[in-house]
């Protein structure tokens, strides 16, 4: 029965790798192979490139020290890390909130199956975050240091242990969250609040942890000293990576304790939590004449109710929206001295690189408001409202680019203008650098919508599945941070060449023509397409 | 009002509704019948223009909905046989959303739901989340916001689904006084002694394919509809 809801919840996650919805069919075998393709060039080329990279850094030195206990230590910590981040926000309307609770729940199907296919889900979301900085870090470790058996057998161990680690952190925090939830009222903004107090904390640690692991490689041993008095376990964790049995069993018997614990203070509330309405605002209806809004204004505020309502939303397709003014402010802050350093490293080989680096930051971070991508999906089972009202198709996909549009572009003239103000170069270049940053926030609107047209994901259980695991989201997201890495990596190879003014006008233009391309496709087949989904 | 000619619809190898036509006046109740699958949801999403139909035409008001969809779509009010609506809006959100759209001015549209929702008896629950919602009320308020900008055609499949009997009976005297006004109503149904008393014409289609049409006495005769309904199902 286990295998059975696995597969088909698996099924539903990939069901846009195999079935072309616009199509209404299932894809060639080919096609499927393409994506699967690319989802792994995403997940093992760019991500475990990253962590590969920082293994090959790091076990050198620390092996050569007689500290490769320290090296799994830290890498092991930085799985943990990412597989927590990673899953921890789907975790509680990934375990309690998925449509068809009520449909299995009234099936022959034991409660617990239920609970453990939605645990696996969860496990299989954090596995795949924390496998891809541990992943590598034992690949290179064996490389470097020799894959005996008692290596390799405790390696794969090891990996098991911060997996289930992973999920026991992100269901304890998915039950604190539901448990919280069904007495708030505000669910959406107090989660939302809460998640950023996270991910504030995520940061912290992000931007510290790299002169934290400089300090360590150059005092390993006298760290290595100290964690081994005062904190014994975490010598011992770094051991099992080494080879060590018996740390690998003591890990492995505490780990299944812990599981056994969680489980069953998952078990003796998943039921009530996952049949609770919650706590429904009792809130009394007060006729008032309301303000009539055109069509097109009905339907921009029925996409922003529905981002505003959605923490899951908000938090996965929406941290722009803070960070990129964040990004500005601390521009003011500190921006001269980081553009002073920029001109002295680069001044001489490749001048103006500064004025592409910021517009590479501010890129960047324009990809995390991706709210338009998942849009068309999240119309669900409600398309037939705007498919049977007289409004036309592209007005309901203009609305939805409306959103992003007006929660990037924004801060992003803020930001950009606050990276104008600091970095040194003529006007011109300042005020090409906004330019581009407004028209380029313009594009991924029109782009993510496109993309949403193109892959819509509508038959969804949990809308975490639009939310964060469609193709959609990925290719928008990715795709942002990959335009990011060509703007710079053309200028540092050969646009320099041009100047930092005709390079950020010939983007200009580019991003300007492409967005003109795409919003015309969706006026015209996006439109049909939509109309006809 | 409405016209359906030689409709049909394929999906893949299956033909969902087969060369159909239909015919429904201004003033007329007509009711649509057939078993699970018979084609008339299929028939009813391509009369309002949510679905893309291989061959035929459809007209609404003399207009083909596919050369004037927005135009049509001005004309009709549509409910599906699910009531999937926006979860996260309220209810009085969505009745705005929905007269917003159709530009009923605030006035006018406060005055229909303050008199729509009291006869459903929804006006308290107008402020709730409609995630918070039962599927009868979502139903309400799907039949509200259906009669909120005066339609001239009403197209409902399987209105009465989910329904309280109190609420069933307010829906069919909302369907005869709309008619009675010159509007026209297009339902599918499986509940034959519903379709019996309200309807003026009915239509059964089998398979896709239109197996009887007229008035609720030229179908029936002097058997029930129900006695007609199942002979035509053996044949």
């Amino acid at each position: 029965m286990l295998g059975v809801l696995l597969k088909k919840q698996l099924s539903e996650v990939f069901r846009g790798y195999f079935y072309d919805a616009k199509k209404n069919k299932m894809r060639s075998k080919w096609a499927i192979a393409a994506w699967f393709v690319f989802f792994f060039v995403i997940m093992v080329g760019m991500l475990g490139g990253i962590f590969t990279m920082l293994s090959l850094s790091l076990c050198g030195s620390l092996t050569m020290a007689g500290m490769g206990w320290l090296y799994f230590l830290l890498m092991g910590g930085i799985a943990i890390f990412l597989g927590a981040f990673g899953s921890v926000f789907n975790t509680y309307s990934g375990l309690y909130l998925a449509k068809d609770n009520d449909l299995l729940l009234s099936m022959p199907i034991p409660i617990r199956t239920i609970m453990a296919s939605r645990l696996m889900n969860v496990y299989l979301m954090g596995a795949m975050y924390s496998a891809t900085a541990l992943l590598p870090a034992l690949i290179v470790y064996w490389v470097i240091c020799g894959a005996t058996a008692a290596r390799v057998i405790c390696g794969i161990l090891l990996l098991l242990i911060v997996t289930v680690f992973v999920l026991l952190l992100s269901v304890l925090l998915g039950w604190a969250v539901a448990k919280i939830s069904l007495k708030l009222k505000n669910k959406s903004f107090i989660t939302v609040l809460v998640s950023l107090l996270f991910i504030g904390a995520y940061y912290f640690f992000y931007f510290r942890a790299s002169d934290f692991i400089r300090e360590l490689i150059r005092n390993a041993e006298v760290y290595g000293a100290k964690i081994r008095g005062a904190a014994y376990g975490l010598y011992l964790f770094g051991r099992i990576g080494e080879g060590d049995w018996l740390a690998a069993a003591i890990f492995a018997a505490v780990t299944a304790i812990l599981f056994a614990l969680v489980w069953i203070v998952l078990s003796r509330s998943f039921l009530s939590i996952a049949t609770s309405g919650g706590n429904t605002e009792k809130v009394r209806y007060v006729e008032k004449t309301a303000r009539q809004k055109s069509a097109f204004g009905a339907l921009l505020g029925k996409e922003f109710g529905r981002f505003v309502s959605s923490a899951n939303y908000m938090l996965n397709c929406g941290l722009g929206v803070l960070l990129i003014p964040a990004s500005g402010v601390l521009l003011l802050v500190k921006g001269r001295e980081i553009c002073r350093v920029l001109d002295e490293v680069f001044a001489g080989s490749r001048p103006g690189v500064t004025a592409v680096l910021l517009c590479t930051m501010l890129f960047m971070l324009s990809s995390m408001n991706d709210m338009a991508a998942p849009s068309v999906s999240l119309e669900g089972k409600s398309l037939w409202i705007p498919q049977s009202l007289p409004v036309e198709p592209k007005t309901a996909l203009r609305a939805k680019t409306a959103v992003q549009l007006i929660l990037t572009a924004i801060p992003m003239l803020f930001a950009a203008v606050c990276a104008a103000a600091v970095m040194r170069e003529t006007l011109a270049v300042k005020l090409l650098l906004v330019a581009l940053a407004v028209v380029y926030a313009v594009f991924s609107a029109v782009f993510a919508v496109f993309i949403s047209v193109r892959m819509p994901l509508l038959n969804w259980t949990n809308e975490i599945m639009p939310i964060k695991q469609s193709g959609a989201v990925m290719i928008v997201l990715f795709g942002g941070w990959a335009i990011s890495a060509v703007l710079t990596g053309l200028y540092l190879l050969v646009g320099y060449k041009l100047g930092a003014a005709l390079y950020l006008a010939l983007w200009t233009a580019l991003f300007a023509a492409a967005a003109l391309i795409l919003q015309r496709w969706l006026d015209t087949k996006g439109s049909r397409s939509f109309a006809e989904l | 009002m409405l016209n359906i000619e030689h409709l049909t619809k394929t999906y893949g190898e299956k033909k969902a509704v087969d060369d159909l036509s239909l015919h429904i006046r201004a003033g007329e109740i007509f009711g649509f019948i057939g078993h699970n699958g018979a084609g008339k949801s299929t028939t009813l999403k391509s009369a309002v223009g949510i679905l893309k139909y291989d061959a035929g035409t459809i007209t609404i008001g003399g207009k083909n909905i596919r050369d004037e969809p927005l135009a049509c779509k001005r004309e009709l009010a549509y409910i599906p046989d699910n009531p999937d609506l926006y979860d996260f809006m309220s209810g009085i959100k969505y009745l705005n959303f929905i007269a917003d759209v159709f530009a009923i001015p605030a006035k006018e549209r406060q005055e229909k739901i303050r008199r729509c929702a009291d006869l459903f008896e929804l006006t308290g629950d107008l402020a709730k989340p409609i995630s918070a919602y039962s599927h009868g009320m979502k139903q309400k308020l799907a039949v509200i916001s259906a009669w909120i900008h005066s339609p001239k055609l009403i197209v409902m499949d399987e209105p009465f689904v989910g329904l309280d009997p109190k609420a069933s009976h307010l829906l069919k005297e909302m369907m005869r006084e709309h008619c009675d006004r010159g509007g026209a109503i297009f339902f599918s149904t499986h509940v034959l002694e519903v379709a019996e008393k309200l309807c003026d014409k009915v239509a059964i289609i089998k398979q896709g394919r239109l197996v009887k049409v007229g008035t609720m006495e030229e179908v029936k005769g002097d058997d029930s509809l129900e006695e007609v309904f199942l002979e035509l199902e053996a044949d």
